[in-house]
């Protein structure tokens, strides 16, 4: 046995290994089949899943890329909030530190940034998608009122990010995305001002939009996406095949 | 299906308070008297169903995994190297008092942005976003037609109206991305050069 081998073994008939995994490695359909089931992470899925639905050209991914981008944000995100603080005097200071000073922090800001923008745009092709699979209709429809309240958050969630790097840009773009909602027929003052904080975008809307961006809509998000997964399986699993 | 249970000998199981033992508890197999766990309920029917449909499944593992992973690496890769090589914008810090040439909102509301120039603000930034929100919320409410036309050749209204309606987003998007310029006027991208930022 080479030393690698020798190690490997080590490793696997260790007692933290083994209570870690109870079971070897799956190579037969039984024991994936117990993995699938038995796994917190892998019991998303069901065990057995319809063949056309796991075809790629049903599906695009793209309702798992959306939340697999999800998770890399939420990874990249809790990074960059090491060395980000939320004040109109410190938060430009913070970002270019973390471009210049942070190891990684360019490469986690740029990959935060691309993959925010990739989320919102597989999440829109996501509901194309399943529109043009008939797939909100019944047993359906309740999930796709879910998936409206998902594409609602997941814009949130970019829009409350963009203000966050307190430039030109972000100002100045949260300025018009904020007066929008300031012609909200009877709530114009109230609605804009309790998006604000204030009567124009101050330190109150930065403490606020990073409050919902860090927090609020993840979380809202997070549970969101549980029932979404939830009732996918509920509703027979994948619609199709057409 | 069934499992071995492999109860350890040695300890004891105290019986329940007969007090607050009710008609079901009292029906109960205690569970020392039962090798076997519960894994799942089965409907009766499914139990004397004779004729089985045909079985179109595969097995999760390796068939979806496999492809699920094989798109998460996919798209790792390519915000890895857009992370690499296009960096993220950033202009200078804030200033209220500096108004841009031109300040446009994020892609996803540029839409918006656009019927601004065309519509009272009500209808364009709150009007529509609710419309929108809210209309596509009902889609499955209000498309009851036959509820089991799935196939887009078979559903065509549908599948015109919601292709319009996506096509409009896009152009406007289109317009507020590429030919808008200065001040929020039309401009020619090759001639006065991109105003946007992502
Ligand atoms: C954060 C956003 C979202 C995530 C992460 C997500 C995730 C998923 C996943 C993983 C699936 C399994 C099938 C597939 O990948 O296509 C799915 C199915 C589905 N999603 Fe989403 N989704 C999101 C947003 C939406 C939106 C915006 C809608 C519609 C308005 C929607 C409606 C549905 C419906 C109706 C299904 C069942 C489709 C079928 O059975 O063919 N979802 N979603």
């Amino acid at each position: 046995m080479s030393f690698l081998e020798r190690v490997d073994q080590g490793i696997r008939q260790s007692a933290v290994w083994r209570s870690l995994f109870r079971n070897p490695y799956p190579n037969d359909e039984r024991s994936r089949a117990y993995a699938v089931m038995n796994n917190v992470f892998l019991h998303l899925h069901p065990v057995r899943v319809r063949q056309h639905a796991v075809k790629f050209a049903y599906t695009f991914c793209l309702g798992g890329l959306s939340f697999f981008l999800f998770l890399v944000l939420t990874v990249t995100g809790v990074y960059l909030m090491f060395f980000y603080a939320p004040s109109a005097n410190m938060a430009y200071t913070n970002i270019l530190q973390i471009q210049t000073e942070v190891p990684f922090g360019l490469l986690t800001r740029n990959v935060h940034r691309w993959a925010a923008h990739l989320m919102v745009f597989f999440v829109f092709l996501h509901m194309m998608r399943v529109f043009y699979h008939g797939a909100y209709k019944p047993p359906r429809e309740f999930n796709w009122v879910v998936g409206v309240v998902l594409l609602f958050l997941t814009i949130m969630l970019s829009f409350t990010g963009y203000l966050l790097p307190w430039d030109q840009i972000a100002y100045w773009a949260i300025t018009i995305g904020t007066n929008m909602a300031g012609y909200a027929p009877l709530f114009n003052t109230p609605s804009k001002f309790i998006l604000l904080g204030g009567l124009e975008v101050g330190q109150n809307t930065l403490l606020r939009f990073y409050v919902l961006h860090i927090m609020v809509f993840p979380l809202l998000a997070a549970i969101f996406l549980a029932v979404h997964f939830w009732r996918i399986r509920k509703d027979g699993g994948i619609s199709g095949p057409l | 299906m069934a499992e071995q249970q492999t109860a350890p000998g040695h300890r004891t199981v105290q019986p329940v308070d007969p007090a607050r033992r009710t008609e079901i508890d009292k029906q109960r197999v205690p569970m020392s008297a039962r090798p076997y766990r519960l894994l799942a309920l089965v409907k009766q029917d499914a139990v004397v169903r004779v004729q089985k449909e045909p079985d179109d499944t595969v097995m999760t593992w390796p068939h979806l995994l496999a492809i699920e992973f094989l798109a998460a690496v996919l798209v790792s890769v390519f915000i890895l190297l857009m992370g690499l090589f296009v960096n993220a914008p950033l202009e200078d810090l804030a200033n209220p008092n500096v108004t841009p040439e031109v300040a446009k909102a994020p892609w996803y509301f540029l839409g918006l942005q656009e019927l601004l120039a065309y519509f009272h603000p009500t209808v364009a930034g709150a009007l529509t976003p609710i419309f929108v929100l809210v209309g596509a919320a009902l889609i499955p409410y209000v498309d009851r037609g036959n509820l089991l036309a799935t196939r887009p050749s078979d559903r065509k209204t549908a599948v015109l109206l919601f292709t319009l309606f996506c096509g409009l987003g896009l152009v406007l998007t289109f317009i507020g991305i590429f030919f808008r310029g200065p001040g929020y006027a039309f401009a020619l991208p090759w001639v006065t050069g991109m105003h946007f930022s992502l």
